[in-house]
């Protein structure tokens, strides 16, 4: 098992070489240049080929990759082209707001999914099935925007409930529990839409491993035994169902640096999805290629984590 | 209680299928002795382990229906009783063991769990006594390195050793009354024979009455003290295995066992076969259902035969209007074959001189 | 015991039909196994509706332009009261804030929307089956090549690659953003298509072919690839439904359709400001994508359960 995570380890090193190339040209293919969208347009072109040369654009692009990469593997990230601060500093202020917003959100995903699914899996071919199976649809098959649209007009609009976008009301200055309850009142409304999104595609996927997993001999052996049945469902049938589910959420899980993106823009959510969007829109390449860095390193890393959970869940593949 | 263990009177399980009502057990009824070993004998789809799943009540009921009869077990009808009793039985008072060891564990539990949530449920010992006798009973059962076995997940077994288990599991109260559904169809010859001898050993040593259900006939004649032979969903004959097998008195049961290769018949002859298909369960026939396939059939078989005693053999008992030992009967029945015979030979003549366009010139 | 020796000739008055005749053979028609599938599927009462619903869609998208003839650009910004209007008898879904009749942008926003999402899926499968096919047959070096060119692309989230593409690519038109759907989902078919040329290739029906001296193009595409079709048609009426949802959040953040041409997803980034004063602005391309989306599900979903060889009857 341990070589397992080694060998691993070990590929997922000139991957993430070749997804750094990968990327790097990628942002530099972007029209409109740093040079041209960030920069004063009253500089001088003078000034403009001094400052062109301080970032280092000047150079030829794969120069500015090994410049990069030899800063990189230092740790250095360099500094954003718009706010001059050290990139490394940026993310880490912004990765709480996301991790916030993130894990919250899955778990919640995850405890409703199993319930819906293994509910909708007993009950399987009845109108309770079918109602699920509608709202699981509704998380599907609505693009996420438009349910955080949706949510934004009915919940914060009409009904006045929860506030639509930033993560705080007031300024400084208030008692922490007041700030806390504010903080906690912005995040619900994004939470729960990015909950939606995954809850409804999880359901779904419970609900067909149930139904399979009650098919099988064991259960039958498990009656036979007499085991009740609540038991023979949590102790045997969820035991076994639950496995192929929290590996693709652990798949999942590993696009927390990207997968909130679209949320946080919507919610105005000051995490690393909407600082993506606003670098994006500068042309700020070293923020770009730290956040999609991370962004990769994540995947990579929970792709690994959704294998071993695997093997740490079913004997079968642990001992083969 | 009286003399029997368990009693099943004139059994009814139905499916409900889109078409109709699937009658796969239509009327059975046999009874078990403390102790006994009972063997029950059929084609495949004769209803041999609907049976069985019906006196274990593990068949879930909307596509099932129990149209009738009773099961009487410890005095009681174990088609009456609430799901809560059955609970307490099922494990506890009758253990049942499956045809495939392959499917039949939960591949994310040990072994040692497994067995142990057995004793937990119905002996209610603690964890480590439960461990304990889980260790012993895998002993028993004949599984090496007890102790250390305990902890392996069921795929680390070979097939026969998950049969082991299965069977420990399925003992490990110490029931009055184990049923085996076709336990070794499933594995490899040499494995079958040992499988059976432990069922036999352990269930003698304990006293557990045994229903073995088989489509096999050796199985039934080396290990079973009666036999029940069952076709389309009804009880064709039962008796005592030695005279079953020495005294047959069912055309179905005489055409079971004369197709049976013997090491003592004349080589090179044809081996014989009960032609013909079982009955369409949905809608079958009126009567006797083995009267389309049976030689020594008549008019009266269109009203199924009652099942009663052999004049002179109480423990000996067939549903058949005819006495196949007979002489007249078999004439009849021999005769009738003979007709068959020449009305298919003519039949596959005339074919090929349909279909050769010229005559061979001889 | 043995009655075959015994001859005789008695025989009895009440002799019944010949025997073995009244069971008659149980003669059951072959269905043809598109017949199977046909018969399955219909049998889904949801799926049905899916593609009953899309069948709706497309009609409305390509043939209702020539029964509603107005065309969806002209502005009626002249008159005041034609402006975000609400529904009325000449403008049933109502009016944009530039007097553009809704109902008519749905019909053209809508043939952007399907075909950018079918065309892009059948680029994606295509490319798809090329890279899974020649990964799952010849497996080794072949295979870690391409897989890793797979996971390079797999390995960067979903969404953050979508928008650095898009700046990169895309110009507003719908080639682009076809291209650009494309180029990120051929991954999950590529995966999907390896997985069972994989599991394929070591059937008998392959080596038996190859003793009589199949190719291995042959082989390929016209033995394991059919085997193939069933999983690989699913996928890709779902992906039809995944790439219309990822063209609508491209166009929605301004990043895919851009004007002239208008789809559902830019339909609604239009008139989000507007949500207060005339709902339906967003509403109707909303639950439009929303209705598409789920037919193709419900079919997909229907697809996949009438071509499973091992669903049991119900």
């Amino acid at each position: 098992m341990g070589r397992y995570i080694i060998r691993r380890l070990l590929q997922a090193i000139p991957l993430l070489f070749l997804v750094t190339i990968f990327m790097f040209t990628l942002i530099h293919l972007i029209p409109g240049g740093a040079d041209q969208v960030i920069f004063n347009p009253h500089l001088s072109a003078a000034g403009r080929a001094a400052l062109r040369a301080r970032f280092g654009l000047d150079q030829p692009v794969p120069i500015q990759y090994l410049k990069w990469l030899g800063n990189a593997l230092t740790g250095n990230f360099s500094f954003s082209f718009g706010t001059n601060q050290p990139v490394g500093d940026i993310l880490k202020q912004r990765f709480p707001a996301t991790l916030q917003l993130f894990v919250p959100a899955l778990a919640l995903a995850l405890v409703i999914a199993v319930l819906l699914g293994v509910i909708s899996a007993l009950r399987h071919g009845t109108a309770t099935d079918y109602t699920l199976t509608t709202l699981a649809y509704i998380g599907i098959c609505m693009p996420i925007f438009l349910l955080g649209l949706f949510a934004q007009e009915i919940f914060g609009v009409w009904l006045h409930w929860f506030p639509t976008s930033g993560t705080s009301n007031y300024a400084t200055n208030i008692d922490p529990v007041s700030a806390f309850v504010d903080h906690i009142q912005h995040l619900i409304l994004p939470m729960l839409v990015l909950a939606i999104s995954f809850v409804g595609g999880w359901s779904r996927y419970m609900r067909s491993s149930m139904i399979d997993v009650v098919k099988q001999d064991y259960i039958r052996t498990g009656r036979a035994k007499g085991v009740s049945t609540s038991a023979l469902m949590v102790r045997h049938a969820l035991r076994n169902a639950v496995i192929p589910l929290i590996t693709i959420v652990a798949l999942d899980f590993g696009a927390v640096a990207g997968g909130a993106t679209i949320t946080e823009g919507i919610f105005a959510w000051p995490g690393l999805g909407l600082l993506f969007f606003q670098s994006l829109a500068i042309r700020d390449y070293p923020v770009l290629m730290a956040e999609l860095l991370l962004g990769a390193v994540f995947v990579i890393a929970f792709n690994l984590i959704a294998d071993i959970l695997y093997a740490v869940m079913d004997p079968r593949i642990r001992y083969s | 209680m009286g003399e029997y263990l368990l009693e099943v009177q004139d059994l009814k399980t139905y499916f409900k299928v889109k078409a109709g009502k699937v009658r796969a057990v239509d009327g059975v009824s046999f009874a078990i002795k403390p102790g006994e070993k009972l063997g029950v004998v059929g084609e495949s789809g004769c209803g041999k382990s609907v049976t069985a799943l019906s006196i274990m009540r593990l068949l879930p009921q909307p596509p099932a229906e129990m149209a009738g009869g009773s099961v009487l077990f410890d005095d009681q009808d174990l088609l009456d009783v609430p799901e809560s009793t059955m609970r307490k039985i099922r494990g506890g008072k009758i253990g049942m063991i499956f045809q495939d060891p392959m499917t039949c564990l939960n591949p994310t539990m040990t072994v040692g769990k497994q067995i142990g949530e057995a004793l937990r449920i119905h002996l209610k010992v603690s964890k480590d006594e439960a461990q304990k006798r889980a260790i012993s009973l895998l002993e028993q059962v004949g599984i090496p390195a007890a102790a250390e076995r305990i902890n392996s997940y069921p795929h680390q077994f070979s097939g026969g050793m998950r049969q082991r288990v299965m069977i420990a599991i399925a003992l490990a109260c110490n029931p009055k009354l184990l049923i085996a559904d076709e336990p070794t169809t499933a594995l490899d010859v040499t494995v079958q024979a040992q499988i059976l001898e432990l069922i036999n050993g352990v269930c003698s040593d304990f006293g557990t009455a045994v229903m073995i259900i088989t489509h096999d006939l050796g199985v039934v004649a080396g290990m079973t003290d009666r036999v029940v032979v069952m076709y389309a969903g009804k009880v064709m004959e039962t008796a005592p295995t030695d005279e079953l097998f020495a005294n047959p008195r069912h055309p179905y049961t005489l055409g079971l066992l004369s197709s049976v290769p013997r090491l003592d018949e004349v080589r090179h002859s044809q081996l014989r076969t009960i032609e013909g298909a079982p009955p369409d369960l949905l809608k079958p026939p009126p009567g006797c259902p083995f009267m389309p396939r049976c030689a020594f059939a008549r008019a009266i078989c269109r009203t199924m035969p009652p099942l009663e005693a052999l004049p002179g053999n109480s423990a000996h008992f067939k549903a058949c209007w005819v006495d196949v030992t007979d002489p007249q009967e078999q004439a009849y029945a021999e005769k009738r074959r003979q007709t068959r015979i020449e009305k298919v030979l003519a039949a596959t003549n005339a074919q090929l001189a349909s279909t050769q366009p010229v005559s061979e010139e001889k | 015991m043995d009655i075959s020796e015994q001859l005789g000739s008695a025989t009895t008055q009440d002799e019944v039909e010949p025997f073995l005749e009244l069971a008659p053979e149980l003669v059951q028609k072959r269905r043809s196994q598109g017949r199977i599938i046909w018969d399955r599927f219909i049998r889904n009462r949801a799926a049905v509706v899916g593609a009953a619903a899309l069948l709706v869609l497309v009609l409305f998208c390509f043939v209702g332009p020539y029964i509603w003839t107005l065309n969806p650009d002209s502005l009626n910004a002249l008159s005041a009261t034609s402006t975000l209007a609400n529904p009325t008898l000449a403008h049933p879904l109502g009016t944009d804030d530039v007097g553009r009749d809704t109902l008519a942008r749905a019909m053209y926003g809508g043939r952007v929307s399907l075909l950018v999402g079918f065309i892009s899926m059948l680029m994606a499968i295509v490319f798809g089956i090329g890279i899974g096919s020649f990964a799952g047959y010849y497996g080794g070096a072949v295979d870690n090549i391409l897989m890793r060119f797979t996971d390079i692309v797999l390995a960067v989230p979903l969404y953050l690659l979508l928008f650095v593409l898009s700046a990169a690519f895309v110009d507003g038109t719908p080639k682009s953003v076809i291209f650009l759907i494309a180029i990120l989902t051929w991954t999950y078919a590529a995966r999907l298509v390896r997985g069972e040329f994989l599991a394929l290739k070591e059937r008998e029906f392959v080596m038996a072919s190859r003793t009589i001296g199949a190719g291995n193009f042959r082989l390929m595409f016209r033995h394991i690839l059919p085997n193939a079709a069933g999983p690989i048609i699913v996928n890709a009426t779902l992906l039809i439904g995944t790439n219309i949802i990822l063209e609508s959040v491209l166009s929605y953040f301004g990043f895919g359709i851009q004007p002239p041409t208008s789809s559902w997803g830019s339909m609604i980034a239009t008139g989000e400001s507007f949500f207060d004063v005339d709902p339906f602005l967003v509403f109707v391309p909303g639950l439009l994508i929303f209705f598409t989306v789920l037919s193709f599900n419900l079919v997909g979903d229907g697809l996949r359960d009438a071509l499973d060889p091992q669903m049991t009857e119900r």
